[in-house]
């Protein structure tokens, strides 16, 4: 209809069924368990070069009719002004179905169970000592069905399947007050809760929360460092791979005018990987109905690649790479991470620290954020110094930043180990996403410290 | 924009609670939500795209024997998708774990009046007229300067509608307008870049300004292409609201909320009374506060709102309360419950916080800085101590003032401290108020600020 009657060039409407399930402990108190369900369709349309989108909860004929006529007319006065059309990059039409078949469906697990899970990793939290004030546990399980279409051919049935959980645990001495948190998430099923696992991650929050009581502020200043996984992690989505999500890099990202060149000292190679088995950035298809795939953002130093939807893809002359997705029916796809980690190579951890005489290990991230210009800022949950090549002291409060390209250029070596955390990132919409990597250490990078 | 109907959602509502205690709550509520938003938006320095959203749905919150159970739709039209979601609320509450600290729903009190919340003018504006709004702001932007490269922005307008219904009484509705422009842009010259330079205005009334949107954007951005290093240092800050917001945020507000005081996670607790700030300091949470981006005259679980104070000539004076954390301390609450529309239960969240303006012309507080910084944008004030207040963040960019002046740009200059350390060092207060979402405020000058600079 919205070719026929108003002319557009392209149109595609997504429907989804959406089912959840949300648990808040504070201290083993269970407050409202929520469950509910989410319904509704988008509709976007490609009109005279310029896009119109239209949201509806309802999926009834008469309403989706004047949704798809609001859409289009919402295009047309978009491109009253318009200077440059939009065009997509061609591809190939796919009809498929993909059901997930989970170990444990979250949607046939009681809540009782649920909330046993929960409080299980509470209960340890606050046992393990009394310097431990409070814990707070969400949970969250999505499950449903993604059905997409458009008028190219392409027909999609998706399944969903999201289990997360987030705890965050406080401690305090005296006046001073620590925090730490950790974020668990999964597209596997709800096995990832099996195997202690609970207990390990609960143990894992409430030590690091302690340990910092008995931490000392970092030195503000340049120093050497080696960062864990965790870390390196947050660096490849946010410092990284924000400037690499096309749409940014179009919008003045310093990766513009260095795509194909040397940004990065040789032993960096970056992806964004939409395949990962179960992790919590993978999909089959993203919301364009493009398959996913393995992108290499750097490799060997060198930028291979950006993370693209059709329209910036056909802006660059690429091949799209799966990167658009949406949130809900309530908004459009954008360019999104999934799983973005830098590959591992050969240094062992005690080879990465032997020749640091004073810098910082720095373990676990509390937060980080980049802007176009290649300023980033990491703040840091868990860390230590190095000194004369051991482990020294724990730190708190410490936050690294620095230039993303100057700082990329300083990993001077790499290691052989990985780990992949899961996620959520921000862009006006919330993604799941993973990230990591292995340990490497950087020549030097600004430290942000009170002492 | 469709006309608001008040009487059927406030019957939808109260035949939500009718089912829930039909079919075994002790005590249930609903609360529907619906919002209706029409944007434009730009990218990359013309407006592209144009969107327009309907989210409405219907959230029931029951107690059985003092377990909580909530559910939600947004199928609302559909009376078996509610009945449908009463008993997930009730198949919720029954799995869940009785809380001795629960004392029921809140009862029903008066409501006071609020001023210029909804607008007409707004609830009629069309694509059409979004798209003048954002061709003004992005014309003024692009006429300022040719290193001006606007990135992204827009212009839009919602009507959102709530009604609150409850099994003691409560049965309100409220309506409200916001119309908005916002413009983020960057500085470009040869292959230099700067960070994203960003202004908005957002108001409840039809007085939205897009031209002076459009300037001051292009104005940060050109500005803040010449950039200088600066040395590590104590020095004199000037908190444009942008940055206090940053700051505030993720530290202050939570500090101030009665669960996190009554759960330990408050620098604030046991300082009622107590000096927390410099004396300039006055800070109200208002959510009655005339055309307040947050102002309506209830909130999330039907208690009116009003003006509560936060902090008097530094002075801790209150904290902020829902229903549940105000029982448990045998108080009133303050009105402070906050939703993300019909999709969750309620929690604290503060209104309007209104940081009390001073006497002092803006120019004349930065005429007095032999030596500082001016602060607009800050990155990963996210990552501070939410508890400590402790922050590490990173200035993008920051503008060096000497001798009055404002010189040149800095780039990658950290600050590093504790927000409530910071408090006691303000030293003044500017009259410049401006509403930036939930912050009302005006700019601020802090003493014996640390930056990191290289």
């Amino acid at each position: 209809m919205a070719v026929q009657k108003f002319g557009a060039k392209y149109a595609e409407a997504r429907a989804q069924k959406l089912f959840k399930t949300m648990l808040t402990l504070k201290e083993g108190r269970v407050e409202a368990a929520r469950q509910g369900i989410e319904s509704g369709v988008a509709l976007r349309v490609l009109v005279n070069g310029a896009w119109g989108f239209a949201s509806v909860a309802a999926s009834n004929p008469e309403t989706l009719v004047e949704a798809v006529s609001d859409a289009c007319k919402m295009a047309k006065t978009a491109s009253l002004r318009l200077k440059t059309p939009i065009k997509l990059v061609e591809i190939e039409s796919s009809e498929d179905k993909i059901l997930s078949r989970p170990r444990k469906n979250p949607s046939e697990i009681s809540i009782e169970d649920k909330i046993k899970t929960t409080s299980s990793i509470n209960e340890t939290i606050l046992g393990y000592n009394n310097t431990i004030k409070s814990c707070t546990t969400d949970y969250l399980d999505l499950t449903g069905t993604n059905y997409f279409i458009n008028n190219e051919g392409t027909y999609i049935e998706e399944d969903k399947l999201y289990v997360w959980s987030r705890i965050t645990a406080t401690a305090a001495e005296e006046s001073l007050f620590t925090f730490s948190r950790e974020e668990i998430g999964s597209t596997a099923g709800y096995e990832v809760f099996e195997l202690g696992a609970p207990e390990v991650v609960g143990e894992r929050v409430a030590k690091r929360a302690i340990e910092q009581l008995k931490a000392k502020p970092a030195k503000g200043g340049t120093f050497p460092a080696v960062l864990g996984p965790n870390v390196v992690g947050v660096f490849a989505h946010e410092a990284f791979g924000h400037l690499a999500e096309a749409d940014l890099t179009l919008s003045g990202s310093v990766l513009l005018n260095n795509i194909g060149k040397k940004i990065a000292s040789n032993v960096v190679t970056l992806y964004d990987d939409g395949t990962v088995n179960g992790a919590f950035g993978s999909f089959k298809y993203d919301d364009e109905g493009v398959p996913t795939r393995k992108t290499p953002l750097v490799r060997d130093g060198v930028i291979a690649g950006l993370m693209h939807n059709r329209e910036t893809a056909q802006k660059f002359n690429a091949k799209p790479t799966g990167n658009a997705r949406a949130e809900d029916f309530r908004v459009e796809p954008l360019i999104r991470m999934r799983n973005t980690y830098m590959e591992a190579k050969d240094h062992s951890f005690e080879e990465l620290i032997e020749d640091v005489k004073f810098g910082y290990y720095l373990k676990s991230v509390r937060g980080g954020q980049a802007n176009l210009d290649g300023t980033f800022q990491v703040g840091i949950q868990e860390a230590y110094e190095i000194a004369k090549g051991e482990l020294s002291e724990p730190v708190r409060n410490a936050s690294i930043s620095g230039n993303t390209l100057e700082t990329l250029f300083k990993v001077d070596a790499v290691g052989k180990d990985f780990e992949l955390w899961a996620g959520r990132c921000e862009k006006g919409q919330t993604a799941f996403i993973a990230k990591g990597g292995p340990h490497i250490k950087v020549k030097e990078v600004i430290v942000g410290g009170s002492s | 924009m469709a006309a608001v109907r008040r009487e059927e959602m406030l019957s939808l509502a109260q035949n939500a609670v009718d089912s829930a205690q039909k079919k075994g709550a002790a005590e249930a509520e609903a609360f529907i939500y619906e919002g209706q938003t029409t944007n434009v938006g730009i990218e990359r320095g013309q407006i592209t795209k144009s969107a327009r959203v309907i989210d409405k749905g219907l959230g029931v919150r029951v107690s059985i024997n003092k377990a909580v159970g909530f559910s939600y739709t947004n199928i609302i039209e559909n009376g078996t998708a509610i009945e449908d979601a009463v008993l997930k609320a009730l198949s919720a509450a029954k799995a869940s774990k009785p809380d001795e600290d629960w004392h029921g729903l809140p009862d029903k009190k008066p409501l006071a009046s609020v001023q210029k919340t909804y607008d007409n003018k707004i609830a009629e504006l069309s694509p059409e007229d979004l798209v003048k709004v954002a061709s003004l702001m992005l014309d003024a932007a692009q006429n300022t300067d040719k290193r001006v490269f606007p990135i992204e922005g827009g212009a839009g307008a919602a009507c959102i509608s709530s009604a609150v219904a409850n099994s003691n009484g409560i049965a309100y509705f409220d309506k409200g307008t916001i119309v908005e422009c916002s413009l983020a842009a960057i500085g470009k010259e040869g292959n230099k870049v700067t960070p994203v330079c960003f202004e908005f205005n957002a108001e409840r009334n039809y007085n939205i300004n897009p031209e002076w949107v459009g300037e001051e954007t292009a104005r940060l951005a050109v500005s803040a292409l010449k950039t200088k290093r600066i040395e590590t240092k104590s020095t004199k800050l000037v908190l444009t609201q942008f940055a206090l917001q940053e700051l505030l945020y993720f530290t202050l507000t939570n500090a101030i909320k009665a669960d996190y005081v009554q759960r330990n996670q408050s620098a604030f607790k046991g300082k009622i009374n107590e000096k927390v700030a410099a004396e300039t300091v006055t800070i109200y949470d208002d959510g009655l506060l005339e055309d307040g981006l947050r102002t309506w005259t209830f909130d999330a679980e039907g208690i009116p709102h009003q003006k509560t104070p936060v902090i008097e000539r530094g002075i801790l004076r209150n904290f902020l309360y829902d229903d549940y954390t105000a029982k448990k301390e045998d108080k009133e609450s303050t009105g402070n419950a906050s939703r993300a529309g019909y999709l969750s239960t309620p929690s604290i969240d503060a209104t309007n916080l209104h940081i009390v303006r001073g006497n002092r012309l803006p120019d004349d507080i930065t005429s007095e800085v032999d030596d500082g910084l001016i602060i607009y944008y800050l990155q990963g004030a996210h990552s501070s101590n939410p508890i400590s207040g402790e922050f590490s963040v990173v200035a993008t960019p920051a503008w060096k003032i000497r001798n009055g002046e404002i010189t040149h740009a800095t780039r990658g200059v950290m600050l590093a401290g504790n927000i409530f350390e910071m408090l006691k060092n303000i030293s003044a207060v500017a009259n410049n108020e401006r509403k930036l979402g939930q912050l009302v405020a005006p700019w601020i000058l802090v003493e014996n600020a640390k930056v990191i600079g290289k």
